[in-house]
Order: C-alpha cells, then structure tokens, then sequence
C-alpha cells in the first residue's frame, strides 16, 4: 500500500513578513514545511511503523526551494519524493491540478495533508485534489485506522467526535492533534540525502483566482506620555478616552 | 518562564561557507564519503530547531525545579531528562564523540551545534559533554575489553559519564588528591577508595548507569601529579556479557546548592565506603619509577572540556544579546539626546545603548570566530595525513584551548551584564531571561581548571611549547595576515591597529619572559590572565577581521535593500568595534608589564582586612 503526502514550503511561522514591488518577499526568509503537513508526513511514516503501508511519498508544488521542505519529510522517514516545478504564486486551483496530475501518476491507495497552509490559511487544496480525482474527502481528522481498503477517520465535531468511514483511495487531510511530528535525527538528514526525488513539471493551467494587492498591517505607534499638572492630564486623558478612543466607558 | 531562547545560525552559515576552508576538512578520508557543504544548512537549520523547540523548552525548569537530592538519590527535572534523551537519540550528542562512527560530525561544524544546545540550556549540555569526553577517554586509552565494556552504550546515551577530578583537599592542586586504588586478583581491576566533589552528574535518575572517570593513585605511585592513574568506576558494575550487577559501592553523599545551572547535578560522591567498589584501570598501571598516565590521559577529556566551556560561555552571551537587542527595538523610552524633539524613540536610538549592544554583539562574534577557527585546527590536527601539518596544529590547539576557555569565559560574564543593563531594572528581574544567563554563565570561568589555571598554562607552558616553535607559528598566522593585507584600501585603520599590537604584544612577552630570569617570577602571577586577555584580542582582532574582508567584499555588490546587506555590513562594524576599542588595549596592557606594579604583592595582607 502506498501513501502519498502532499506537503506546502510556508513561511517560518516566526517569520517577519515585508512586500518588495507589491509582493510579499521570501527573501532571507527561513521557510519550513507547512507545520500542519507535518503532521500527515507523521501519520504517513507512523502507518508505515505500523507496517499498514509499504512506501511512503512526498509531493510538493512549487519552485525548487521546496526541494527543501521534501528533503525534511525524507529526513523524517519518507522514502522518496516528488517536485512539481510551478510558479509560487499559482492559485489554489492551478495548485491541485498540478498535485492531482501527479498524484494520478503515481496512484496511491492514500493520500494525505494538512487541512490549511500556514501562510494563506485557504484550506482548498486538498479538497479540490479530491474533487479532480473523483475520490472521497475526509477533512480535519484526528486519528485514522486503515483496514480492509477503506479508512476509519476520527474528527472533532461541536465538542465531540466524529468518526467517518471512507473506502480508498481516499484524500484525508490532517488536524494537529493527529500526533506529534518527530524531529529530522542528524542520520536522518544524512540518509535523506539518498533517497531519490523525481522533479517534474507542472500541468499548464491558468489561475481563476487574481490576488489584486498585499498590505501590511499599520506600525505600532509609541505611546502618549502626558506631561502637565495632575488635573490638566487627567482632563486629557478623559478627552482621550472619550472622543479618541471611543471608549465605553460604564458606571 | 522567563527563558526566550533567541539566536541566528546566520554567523555560523559565514563561517563554514564564506570563511573557513570547510572543503580541506570534508576531503579528509573520514568525512569524504558522507558530508558535502551542501549539508551545512540542513545540519544547522535542524539542531538549532531542535535546540530551540526541545532543549530550551526544558530550561525553565533548572530553576523552577532544580535537583532534588533525597537520600542518596538524585531527581533531575523531568524535562532535563526528556531534553537529554532527546538529544542523544536524535544524534546531536555523545554519538559525535565517536571516532569509529561514521555518521560523526566534523569538530567544526559540531561547534555549531554545541553553541545552539548550550545557548538552550546550559545546564542539560554539560550532562552529555561529560558523557561524551569520559567515553572518548575510553575508546582512546582503554583496552579492547573496557571498550566493549563501556563504550557503545555511552556513546549512545544509554549510560552517563563524568569527569571525578576534584576532591575536597584537592581542588586546583589535583596531585594532592588522597583516592586510592588497590590491585586486585584480576588483571587491570583495582578497589577503589575515595571522595570527591563538584562532580557533574555524579549522579541522576535518566540513564540506567553511570560510568565515572576518577583519579587515584595507585598504591606505591609517586606523590603529586605524575602518580595518578585513571579509571572506569561505575554505579552499577557492569558484568562481562554487558549486563549490569549489583550496585559498586559507589554513593552520593549530597548536591550542591549553585547560583546557576540548577537543574544540572553537582555531587559530593564517596567510592568505597564499605571496601566494595572496583574499576578497571586505563592503560598501563605505573612504571618502576612510579609514573602513571592517568594525569596526562585526563588532560584529554579536560582540554575538551575547556574548549565546551569557550563554547558554552559565548553561547549564554548570545542568547542574552539576542534578547537585549530585541527589547532595545521594544522598549519606548526617553529622547534622542542629538533630537529631542523628534519625541519618544526606542532605546536602541541611544547611544550607549548601541555602543552596549554592539559591545556584545562585537565580542561575541569574536570569541565564536576564535572556537570555531579551535574546532577547525582540531579537525586538520586529527586528520590530516601530512605529520608535520598534524604536528603544527597539534601545537596551535595545544596553545589556544586555554585562551579560549579562560577568555571566552571571562567575556561572557561582563557580556550577560551588558545585555542586563540594557533591559534596565527590568533585566535585574528573574521575570526576564538575561539573570538565569548570567547566573549560568559564571561556572564557565571557574570550572575546568580556574581562569587563572589556565593562563599560567599559557604563559608558563603554551608560549614555549615545541621549544616556542609552537607560539612561532601562532604568531605567524598573524604576521602572514598582517602581510596579505597590510594594502587593504578599506580596513587601512584597523590594519594598522593589528600591526601595532602585534608588534606590542611580541614585547610584552619578551618582557614578562624575562622577569623569572631577572629573580621577579612573581609577575608572572601577577600578569598572566591580563596576558591571556591581550593574547585572545590579538587573535580574535585578526580572526574577526579576516572575516569583516569577506564580508566588506560581499558588501560591494549587493544593493542596500538586499536582506543579507544587514548582515555583512554588522559584520564589518562590529570587526571595526572590536579592533578600534578593544584590541587597542593591548599595548597598555604592555605598558603595564613594561612597568610592573607591585602594590597587589606590597599590600599587608592585613591591610586587606583593616
């Protein structure tokens, strides 16, 4: 049984973001994996442990930095890889049809992911490779038993859980209290070093959607530090309070 | 919790792909088949990951919780436990330590990965440091059966090891040290007797046994130093299949109670206190005349300890920077003094506050290229298949480990208040990281042979090692920089700095090596740590602007909005600081010696109490 795990290269989470010509720049920025696919890259190697499937294959979209984010999942234990040379600003759609082609190629009975990015938090790409394959779509699961072709899927659910059943392939797509991802050993990312990757080149298509601007938040700005006689503060600072704050102020 | 565990791996990514010759060391046979630089990054983005996501988690809780000491037994923290295991299982640890492993990292770059875990909690790194030096010392000098013995399960992480130098009487003065060891029956086991403290990780609840490397002298072997043997004394005997036996006499008479590193073990240990514990001697019990080898073996083990504590030491420093220049962005407070009108500005607009951080930053840097360039001799000096290249650098790490351990660590201390009275009162408080740094970072200086242990070494050993011809060519790695750019059309100011305290440094030690002749050994005393001092800044002052030169060139074509120009252009500042205020110092330091001052000597010693 194979499984495939799509995986995202995102910003560092801690990373400070900064638009260059109206775009935001990845440049001297450290970029990870998206955390949520690691925990299917987790899931995908721990089915292996369990020996419920035999390979285990990394996908990514993208340009040839996320050879990276591949060679980390390998390092944690993947087996191999597969790059879809895209351009980084493709759409969501362009997105999943690219992985979808690739997946089609590949045919796994599994094919797993986190349910968002970390950076654009859109959520649509593994539904929408689900919907290109005509296969079922098990979103935000928390655990997953593999058994007899189909997979048993726990989720949350209104403070509850819900258990779903699908038969596979199937598209499951990860929470983050599935597991806890392990960390890449040094011999890891040594034996990481070996293992093939394929790099392929992405379906053409054309975006649906056009993203028309990026704007940063507003700096912080300094306080304001009153300085006069106690009753001549405290009238501007009610003033404040009242007409630039708007505050609500109750009795 | 007021752990922020804040670093770069920015500086160590220049140092092994911009600046050293990381090629010469991964084509050394050792290295050419497994490591390429392409690793470098892959290697640094991960242990700093796991140093950040895992170690310093566990930090917090050398001062929340500390260890516990009930009874003989030992509780670490359970963090610190997890922490420990973490790191040897994932291979950043003892494994690196392993010259049979093929997986083991290059000294060099291990440096890195070091710094990070250190930086993360300086408390868990000496747990594995001592793990690692103890076992190098037995897969060096113990015998096919100690290795088999003791080794893999070390290495692994499995089992522990310590440094047993020290005893109650015998602190700085090992060789007045009373353990004793009796031959017995069997080949090479002896009884041993003896106590002794400020053991790290004398003794702990995380791995199944400990295995300690104790000092004693066996019956009928010279006084002093050269009478001492080493052996393998473990908690549990270990039986001939590997598995372990009954407890060997071996017992844990208390912790002490520190200023820092709280979460880390520091044991009083009795062995033999009902005439039951017994080690395995390393090499050869002593020769007819009574000379053992035990001193010189431990050397080994302590010269490595002494480069950690360098490494350790910088590492506290960084991380405390890191959060000084971050809270410096923060903090609103005040006026500019040349704009007060432009109203409140961070305090990273003043002044001293940048002269402070640029301080820290500056030396930092510095003492990080100066373990880094260790770590890089050590490499060449343990592979290198040409023996007179071997020999040279055997030579150069011989006389830089006690420069950096005792210069690193001295730094350190004054750089964890420089970052603290950046925070102001705030950094004076336990809510914020700078005072666990600065309580951990003070050991460093102590530790491994006093700062003042080590440069004696220097002055009274180092500088005359090889006949002198050892310090012959540590000068002339200066003098052939000095050479190579003494045109630099752009460092012309700080080329001449270099010069000139090279020419200073070279009368100060013609000086002072002349006073135990002229019957005034006593200066000796007196000057050797300002000399080690003077010593490392002429170092670092050439090291770190070697490195401003590649950076400067790297400035020249990148534009000014590139997000590295930050980098390269700190770089050259801070070499700029660093020569322009520090290395300048160096000649007074010989104006000094020129003219000695008594008056420490001269005081009455009541005088001091009156």
């Amino acid at each position: 049984m194979k499984v495939l795990v799509c995986v995202k290269q995102t910003f560092d989470t801690e990373a400070k973001i900064e638009l260059k010509d109206g775009k935001i720049s990845d440049a001297g920025i450290n970029l990870i994996i998206n955390p949520y696919d690691e925990h299917a890259v987790e899931g995908a190697i721990q089915l292996k442990e369990k020996k419920v499937v035999s390979e285990v294959v990394v996908l990514s979209a993208g340009a040839d930095k996320s050879m990276d984010a591949i060679r980390t999942a390998l390092a944690m234990g993947a087996d191999r890889g597969i790059l879809v040379k895209q351009d980084i600003a493709a759409d969501e759609y362009s997105r999943a049809v690219a992985l979808a082609a690739a997946i089609k190629e590949e045919n796994p009975d599994l094919i797993l992911a986190g349910h968002v990015a970390a950076d654009d938090g859109s959520s649509q790409v593994p539904t929408r490779i689900a919907e290109i394959l005509g296969l079922p779509h098990v979103n935000v699961i928390t655990s997953v038993e593999i058994a007899d072709g189909k997979a048993t899927c726990s989720s949350e659910a209104d403070g509850g859980t819900q258990v779903t059943e699908v038969t596979l392939p199937a598209v499951i797509s990860a929470q983050v209290s599935w597991n806890e991802p392990r960390y890449p050993s040094m011999k890891g990312i040594m034996q990481a070093k070996k293992k093939p990757v394929a790099t392929v080149d992405a379906v053409a298509t054309e975006d649906k959607v056009k993203i028309v601007e990026f704007s940063l938040p507003p700096a912080k700005e300094a306080g304001i530090k009153l300085e006069d006689d106690p009753d001549v503060c405290a009238a501007q600072l009610a003033d404040f309070i009242k007409n630039t704050a708007k505050a609500e102020i109750k009795a | 919790m007021a752990t922020n565990y804040l670093y770069s791996i920015r500086d160590h990514q220049f140092i092994l792909k911009e600046w050293l010759d990381l090629e010469k060391i991964l084509n050394y046979d050792r290295f050419k088949d497994v490591y390429t630089v392409d690793d470098v990054d892959a290697i640094l983005t991960e242990s700093f990951r796991a140093a950040k996501e895992v170690v310093a988690e566990s930090n917090d809780e050398n001062d929340t919780i500390g260890v516990i000491f009930d009874n003989g037994k030992v509780k670490v923290p359970p963090k610190m436990k997890e922490a420990y295991h973490f790191i040897q299982d994932n291979g950043w640890g003892s494994c690196n330590s392993d010259k049979n492993y093929e997986g083991a990292l290059p000294r060099v770059i291990y440096e890195a990965v070091l710094e990070y875990i250190f930086g993360a909690n300086e408390g868990l790194a000496c747990y594995y440091m001592a793990t690692s030096g103890a076992t190098e010392l037995i897969q060096l000098f113990g015998d096919e059966h100690l290795n088999n013995l003791f080794a893999e399960k070390m290495f692994s992480g499995k089992w522990s090891g310590t440094m047993c130098l020290t005893e109650p009487n015998a602190g700085s003065d090992v060789g007045s040290m009373a353990s004793r060891a009796y031959p017995t029956d069997t080949s090479g086991k002896y009884r041993i007797k003896g106590t002794k403290c400020f053991i790290t990780g004398g003794e702990q609840d995380f791995t199944e046994n400990i295995v300690h490397l104790l000092l004693a002298r066996i019956e009928g072997a010279k006084p002093g130093t050269s009478g001492i043997s080493l052996f393998a004394v473990s908690k549990y005997w270990v039986n001939e299949d590997g598995s372990l036996g009954d407890i060997n006499d071996v017992a844990c008479a208390g912790v002490e109670h520190k200023l820092g590193m709280k979460g880390s073990a520091t044991c009083v240990m009795n062995f033999g206190e009902n005439n039951d514990c017994y080690g395995w001697l390393l090499g050869s019990p002593p020769d007819e005349d009574g000379r053992a080898a035990g001193m010189a073996q431990m050397f080994h083990m302590m010269n490595g300890a002494r480069l950690e504590m360098g490494v350790g030491s910088m590492a506290a420093a960084g991380v405390a920077y890191y959060n000084a220049a971050n809270y410096a962005k923060e903090r609103i407070q005040g006026r500019k003094m040349t704009d007060p009108k432009k109203g409140l500005v961070a305090i990273i607009e003043h002044e001293d506050i940048r002269r402070m951080l640029l301080h820290q930053k500056a030396h930092i840097e510095a003492m990080r290229a100066l373990v880094a360039w260790i770590y890089y001799i050590m490499d060449v000096a343990e592979n290198s298949t040409d023996d007179e290249e071997r020999k040279i650098y055997k030579m150069l790490l011989d006389i830089n480990t006690p420069i950096a351990k005792a210069y690193n660590s001295d730094v350190s201390w004054i750089l964890t208040g420089d970052a603290m009275q950046v925070y102001g009162g705030y950094g004076y408080s336990e809510e914020y990281p700078i005072a666990q740094l600065m309580r951990d970072v003070k050991i460093h200086s102590i530790w491994e042979g006093t700062n003042y242990v080590q440069a004696i070494d220097l002055v009274g050993r180092k500088w005359n090692i090889g006949k002198g011809q050892g310090f012959a060519y540590w000068l002339k790695h200066i003098e052939d920089f000095i050479e190579k750019e003494k045109n630099h059309p752009y460092f012309s100011r700080e080329i001449n700095i270099l010069t000139a305290a090279l020419s200073s440094y070279k009368k100060l030690k013609d000086t002072l090596s002349s006073y135990p002749q002229a019957g005034k050994a006593e200066f000796l005393g007196l000057y050797a740590t300002r000399v080690l001092h003077a010593t490392a800044q002429l170092l670092c002052g050439r090291l770190i602007l070697e490195q401003a030169i590649i950076a400067h060139n790297k400035l020249e074509n990148l534009p000014e909005d590139h997000y590295d120009y930050p980098f390269y252009q700190g770089k050259v500042e801070a070499a700029k600081y660093y020569l322009r205020n520090v290395v300048t110092g160096i000649e007074a330091v010989t104006a000094k010696i020129s003219e000695p001052d008594s008056s420490p000597l001269d005081i009455m010693e009541e005088a001091f109490f009156a």
